[in-house]
């Protein structure tokens, strides 16, 4: 048995628990700053190239700030589900991801704009001359609109923000609750209702992936496809915890709390999820390829043409090949410098994934159009679309964090997960 | 040394920032060999006697069944145009799912840290090997000429001169299941190693003990021979985890790659994966209960193992009823009338019996499992294991048969009716696996010893640095 | 393998008695206990050091200050390797020394070639794992000096061990003891050379040399087959998978009910290039079907039998006055094949042919056997219909029906539905509408462009025909003669006749 001294936990108010200044003080530039570049990039893109590309490159931020949100979300209602000890010391970041969920909902309005116009600027579907452009069966349709039409789809959509938040800051309240009071109960009642949740959760997922990605493709159907946004969801989220990990570690905050055991822990995960995102990617793509049905190859094929080929075979060699090699050794692991540069790497490259997943579709449906959304300028507008998304969500997460503690501080297993060792 | 843990404490009961007990009772770590090796050392109870009878009755059944099956043919099964899929490959995919278990209890578990697998792990995996066994025979014997069977290999022939299809799914299951089945022997055999230095050590008798000493390859228990050892089991169960994922990935695949409505869906994969955990779960603890109270194991099994496993059967469960719920959706949402059809008619077809069994039994009956009583009481954990092990079955009979029996050319549907052959054939599966588990139960050591000692020594530490002893 | 310092009995350096001694041995009872014996042998600068334990105890190698094991490296080695093989294997195979195409993927087929790759890059890691572990380990290793020590037995049950080699430099048999006393074992003891008999038990030999004897009686037999001839017939162990048991036509089988070897199409199947049965009877079927369902069912039966299609089978028993079923036949009213200037051409051809032996070109009932059989005035002949009859107009003689008495006959007339394909039946159809058209046309449908031609032609004939009556008149015995002896200049002028009509 190992025989180091037990670790020390720390009072609640001691200032390594607090977010560090220097971040607090970026909060409101972050939030200015991100609203106007997101603006501005959509803006761009919207009359520079075209409406659609607009839209496109906005949901793109949106979808990408999702699955980090709901995959930080995931992290927590799975920790308290398996009630997990060594992830006690990074839960909080998660926590505070994922009530940005709350802002998220509020940035989902220009999308439920744009359909309201009823044009398929965004979802083609939203177009009433659709299915006659596309000589769509009229049966087919009609059975397909059941489902995919405006106050269907944006009820649905109320929905899943509904049950989202709702777990959000549930899970949130209790855990902070926890630290002024220290009271065992919080984490049974957590505990207790993580299951649930967690079905609640994956219900909600594969609905919104279905809803929100998938139906830009009105007529492409994947049964995989929820898990296939859940797996990047879930990747992203580690990255980001561990990431941030690091950043507030650097500015001085819980540099006590985590040690290089938790970053091997992260970064033993990074790899695992990075392994499971090519095995549904690459099931995904394998039934499609060897099933080879006109309906159902369309998605891929518009990622095989007008320069998407290359972005396929990116994301193969640069989502998981390249990390895949840079994360498998235990060296490299229990570096934690190294491990937030793969973890900065890989949420680059989700971005990317989901560019991947939304961008095609902004041109797919005139096929002998230019790809206008692979041009420089929609690239450029897209990539300030997201940066700002992103700025503007952290200068939020910073507002909360400040008035917060960045450590569940008096969480019953604090001390087991200072104490964590790998085996 | 030894630590105070009344018999009767539910551990089950966990308080945030503790840990339970997973070693019940004032055991010390010669109780735990005692414990496990009675087993192996005591006479055969009458219990274990008659089982075994039974098992082997019904295992030359099997046999007998497979000799004729090989003089007659395959037209001895019920399996008819159109469905040529019928019993063997049912049967083929459940064995395979139950199979999953025990590596994933091995595995899976010991990455994430569960230190409850280790009273579980060996039988489980034991039960993995037993069940890759059964689950090998019939797609051996379903080809037609059994021993033609090596015809799959690719080595070169000089009366064929041709190779083997690697484009080909049921290919790749060849390379799965016997990929699968190797690496699991191996990782339950090294696992075994230092039990069996503990049955060489603990014989009597000359030629057990040249026998364990044979299989226990002279282990001696050194810290290096440890240290590379527990290298090697964290390697092989990082090996396995991705591995177990893979082989029920690559069974759905003989299904999902094909264009039949309702096997040609991109969700099979991880739905396989989950009913398989599901189902490999239930089958663990079908046999570890009866097993526990009757080998006396009671300290080392508690009834928190069968809370944690409940658990699993829970999340598993739900997992595959959404599953099903995503299959339904899709195939209504993508309006492609074949695919429609193929659900529609699973539902309220002639096959309506089995689905709603299927339903019943892997969607419905583990949702009892949010009721903690139903958890922790061991009777009604068997009563609906076996429920979960019914319904899986009928999962992959209402796959295979459902499908293949009204595809897309009307004129060519037909009811698929088994023979007693496929009756006799399944149910003499089972007598091959109970056989060779009840072997397994007086030959091998039943549980882990030298992790359950480590998990002891553990739980030993934390009760001395909380100076709860001493 | 430099990270294995596992005892071994090379070198001795100290002797016990009349036996070499290995090294120490001291006994603990608990983890910690053990551990802190070992931190302080570490300390006390010994090297070839070991504990032995029932179970793995973390943290121990760091406290005997063991070195990280190259395994991970060995694994990596042969993962890569099974990726390898497994590509290269499967390309070679597939795409270059047997290729054919399949389910029209590529012949190297990458997707499909990642599941074999991935299950061989495990395999082979995992080889790498178990087997480079045990090599490492030096096992299997039966005798160990450390085994001579029956108290040792306890280690793989609940005993601790700490050992020094004796090749230690620093070891000292007093001194390690002394050192072990500190620790507050109750037992230490010197470890001696395994003395018991080293050779392996004569009949182990026996018994692996006739193991290895039986397992090559397989391999053996297998090669003299492969070199041998034989002029024995072979052995056939499963008789009707050498002989199949493959019939003709139309021979017997007990296989089916019917006896029939030779199978009919399954019911409701419609083959490639087949008709529906509309097409094939003249019959609206599903009409018919809600009339007389049992007559239909028996028609498209005799349909799937491949025998000739009578749907007339009833007509010759029903007598011909009374109202017979043909009338409550629903019968298609409209010819099904297209009707074109193709299709016509081709059903004129046809009729010259088939009918227009009989029913003459011009469908007048008077060809050449019919003139034949009037000559020589055959008793049971009946005279073919004169197609433009009125009877035979489309209002009261469909298409359908037309159809069916071509196919099936009718009095005297044979059916030619062996003869003719069912659209050329169709196409004599339409032709025959065609020539009904022509004999009571009015002369106003002519295109006014072709009138003029037409009636210089007219009277062209008529002259024609007036100087042959008149020729005809004034010769008529011989006029006879000649028409008789050459009928065809006869039909020729004939045709002449029906071609201006």
């Amino acid at each position: 048995m190992s025989h180091h001294p037990a670790p020390v936990v720390k009072p609640a108010d001691d200032p390594a628990f607090k977010l560090p200044a220097s971040m607090s003080a970026l909060s409101v530039p972050l939030c200015g700053g991100g609203l106007i570049l997101m603006i501005a990039g959509w803006a761009i893109a919207n009359f520079m190239v075209s409406e659609k590309v607009g839209m496109s490159a906005y949901l793109a931020a949106f979808i990408y700030c999702l699955t980090l949100t709901i995959g930080c979300l995931f992290f927590v209602l799975i920790q308290h589900l398996v009630r997990a000890g060594w992830s006690t010391v990074v839960r909080r970041i998660a926590e505070l991801v994922m009530v940005m969920i709350v802002p998220l909902a509020i940035l989902f309005i220009p999308i439920v704009m744009s359909l309201l116009t009823g044009s398929g600027t965004l979802y083609r579907w939203d177009d009433p001359e659709y299915s006659v452009a596309n000589h769509l069966n009229a049966n087919v349709w009609e059975a397909k609109a059941g489902w995919l039409n405006q106050y269907w789809f944006m009820f649905r959509s109320v929905i899943y923000f509904a049950i989202w938040i709702g777990l959000a800051v549930y899970f949130y309240r209790g855990s902070t609750e926890q630290d002024e009071t220290g009271q065992r109960s919080v984490t049974d009642r957590l505990q207790y209702w993580s299951g649930p949740a967690v079905m609640l959760f994956s219900l909600t997922t594969t609905m919104a992936a279905f809803d929100w990605v998938m139906s830009l493709a009105p007529m492409w159907f994947s049964t995989m496809f929820g898990v296939y946004l859940f797996a990047g969801s879930i990747l992203s989220a580690h990255c980001l915890i561990c990431l941030s990990a690091f950043l507030l570690q650097k500015k001085g905050a819980m540099r006590d709390e985590v040690t290089v055991e938790h970053y091997h822990d992260l970064g033993k995960l990074m790899f695992g999820f990075t392994l499971f995102w090519i095995y549904i990617a690459f099931s995904q793509f394998l039934l499609i390829w060897y099933g080879n049905i006109p309906e159902e190859t369309e998605w891929f094929y518009h990622r095989q043409e007008a320069g998407w080929e290359y972005v396929s075979i990116a994301l193969v060699v640069f989502h998981w090949i390249v990390p895949f090699m840079g994360l498998m050794s235990m060296f490299v692991r229990r570096r934690p410098a190294i491990i937030a540069f793969w973890a900065g790497y890989l949420l680059i490259m989700h971005y990317v994934d989901v560019f991947w997943m939304i961008m095609p579709e902004a041109h797919a449906a005139v096929p002998y159009s230019a790809p206008a959304a692979t041009t420089p300028i929609a690239v450029a507008a897209s990539v300030m679309c997201v940066v700002g998304m992103v700025g503007l969500m952290l200068g939020l997460l910073f507002r909360v964090a400040g008035g917060s503690k960045v450590v569940a501080v008096r969480d019953p297993r604090l001390a087991e997960s200072m104490a964590f060792e790998n085996v | 040394m030894s630590l105070a843990i009344p018999n009767g404490l539910d551990n089950t009961v966990e308080r945030p920032g503790e840990r339970a007990p997973l070693v019940l009772g004032d055991t010390t770590y010669h109780d735990i060999t005692e414990t496990v090796c009675q087993v192996a050392e005591r006479k055969p109870s009458k219990a274990w006697v008659i089982g075994f009878l039974i098992s082997f009755l019904v295992l030359q059944w099997f046999v007998v069944c497979i000799l004729y099956l090989l003089y007659e043919g395959v037209g001895v099964w019920g399996n008819r145009s159109p469905v040529f899929w019928g019993w063997p490959i049912v049967n083929f995919v459940f064995w395979v799912g139950i199979g999953h278990a025990g590596t994933l209890i091995s595995a899976i578990l010991f990455l994430f840290r569960q230190e409850w697998r280790t009273s579980i792990n060996r039988a489980a995996e034991a039960m993995t090997i037993f069940a890759v066994v059964c689950a090998g025979t019939f797609p051996g014997i379903h080809v037609g000429r059994a021993w033609l069977a090596f015809w799959l290999a690719p080595y070169p022939s000089l009366n064929l001169w041709m190779w083997p299809q690697f484009r080909s799914p049921l290919l790749w299951d060849v390379f799965a299941v016997s990929t699968y089945g190797t690496v699991s022997l191996l990782f339950w055999y090294m696992g075994m190693v230092p039990d069996l230095a503990t049955f060489r050590d603990r014989s009597k008798n000359k030629w057990r003990r040249m026998a364990y000493g044979l299989l226990s390859l002279g282990w001696s228990g050194s810290s290096r021979h440890w240290m590379r050892y527990e290298k090697a089991y964290a390697l092989l169960a990082a090996f396995a985890a991705p591995l177990v994922l893979s082989v029920h990935t690559i069974v759905s695949f003989d299904f999902a790659v094909s264009q039949v409505p309702g096997w040609h869906t991109t969700i099979f994969p991880p739905y396989f994966v989950a009913g398989a955990i599901f189902s490999g779960f239930a089958m663990v603890l079908t046999l570890m209960i009866p097993a526990r109270s009757m080998l006396g194991l009671e300290k080392l099994i508690t009834i928190r193992h069968m809370d944690n496993m409940c658990k699993i059967i829970l999340a598993t469960g739900s997992l595959v009823g959404l599953a099903y719920g995503t299959e339904f959706f899709i195939a209504w949402y993508g309006q492609v009338r074949e695919e429609k059809f193929a659900f529609t008619n699973r539902a309220f077809g002639p096959y309506w019996w089995a689905y709603w069994t299927m339903v019943t039994c892997n969607v419905i009956s583990p949702q009892l499992f949010w009721i903690k009583k139903f958890r922790t009481t061991p009777w009604i954990i068997v009563l609906i294991c076996i429920f979960v092990n019914i319904g899986m079955w009928f999962e992959r009979f209402v796959i295979t048969v459902t499908s293949l029996s009204r595809d897309y050319l009307p004129s060519a549907w037909a009811y698929f009716e088994p023979t007693w052959v496929d009756w006799s054939m399944l149910i003499g599966s089972f007598g091959m696996f109970f056989t060779l588990f009840l072997l397994f139960c007086r030959l091998m050591p039943i549980i882990n010893m030298a992790e359950t000692k480590a998990t002891l020594a553990k739980q030993i530490h934390i009760a001395h640095s909380n100076g709860e002893e001493h | 393998m430099s990270d294995n310092t596992d005892s071994n009995d090379t070198s001795m350096n100290t002797v016990s008695g009349d036996k070499k001694v290995h090294g120490t041995v001291a006994e603990f009872t608990t983890v910690d206990s053990l551990m802190d014996a070992c931190r302080k042998v570490r300390d006390a600068g010994y090297q070839k050091t070991d504990a032995f334990t029932p179970f793995p105890v973390h943290g121990i190698d760091k406290a005997l200050g063991i070195k990280p094991t190259i395994l991970p490296w060995i694994v990596l080695v042969c993962g890569l390797t099974g990726t390898a093989v497994a590509l290269t294997m499967q390309i070679w195979m597939n795409a270059i020394d047997y290729p054919y195409i399949i389910s029209g993927k590529p012949y190297i087929s990458l997707p499909a070639f990642i599941p074999v790759a991935f299950e061989l890059t495990i395999l082979f890691a995992s080889f790498g794992t178990f087997f480079g572990m045990w090599i490492l380990n030096g096992l299997p290793k039966f005798s160990n000096p450390v085994f001579t020590d029956p108290r040792f037995d306890r280690v793989t049950d609940d005993r601790f061990f700490l050992y020094i080699d004796a090749k230690d430099p620093k070891y000292n048999q007093a001194g390690v003891e002394k050192l072990f006393g500190e620790f507050g074992s109750d037992y230490i003891q010197s470890v001696v050379e395994d003395d018991s008999e080293k050779k392996i038990p004569g009949f182990m030999y026996k018994v692996w040399i006739a193991v290895a004897a039986v397992s090559i009686i397989p391999l053996l037999i297998g090669l003299k087959m492969r070199v041998t001839n034989s002029d024995q017939p072979r052995f056939h162990i499963f008789f009707d998978m050498d002989f199949s048991p493959s019939k003709d036509a139309q021979q017997n089988t007990t296989l089916f009910a019917d006896t029939r070897a030779m199978r009919p199409d399954v019911p409701g199947t419609v083959a490639r290039g087949q008709h529906d049965v509309n097409f094939r009877t003249g019959i609206d079927m599903d009409a018919m079907a809600s009339i007389d369902g049992v007559r239909a069912e028996r028609l498209v039966r005799m349909l799937d039998d491949d025998q000739p299609e009578s749907a007339s089978e009833s007509e010759e028993s029903a007598p011909e006055t009374t109202k017979s079923v043909m009338d409550t036949t629903p019968w298609l009213t409209d010819n099904p094949v297209d009707v074109s200037e193709e299709t016509l051409l081709r059903g004129k051809q046809q009729f010259g042919i088939y009918c227009s032996v009989c029913h003459g070109l011009n469908g007048g009932g008077n060809g050449l056997v019919n003139r034949r059989a009037q000559r020589i005035l055959a008793a049971t002949w009946v005279p073919p219909s004169k197609l433009h009859d009125a009877s035979l107009h489309a209002d009261v003689y469909p298409d359908g029906k037309l159809f069916s008495t071509i196919s099936n006959g009718i009095r005297k007339m044979p059916g030619y539905s062996a003869q003719i394909k069912a659209e050329d039946r169709w196409a004599i159809v339409a032709y025959v509408r065609a020539l009904q058209r022509s004999q009571d046309a009015s002369i106003d449908l002519v295109p006014k462009d072709q009138l003029e031609k037409i009636k210089k032609q007219q009277a062209e004939v008529e002259a024609a025909l007036k100087a042959e009556a008149d020729k005809a008149n004034a010769g008529a015995e011989s006029a006879e003669e000649e028409t008789d002896a050459d009928t065809s200049d006869a039909e020729t002028s004939e045709d002449a006749k029906d071609e201006s009509a």
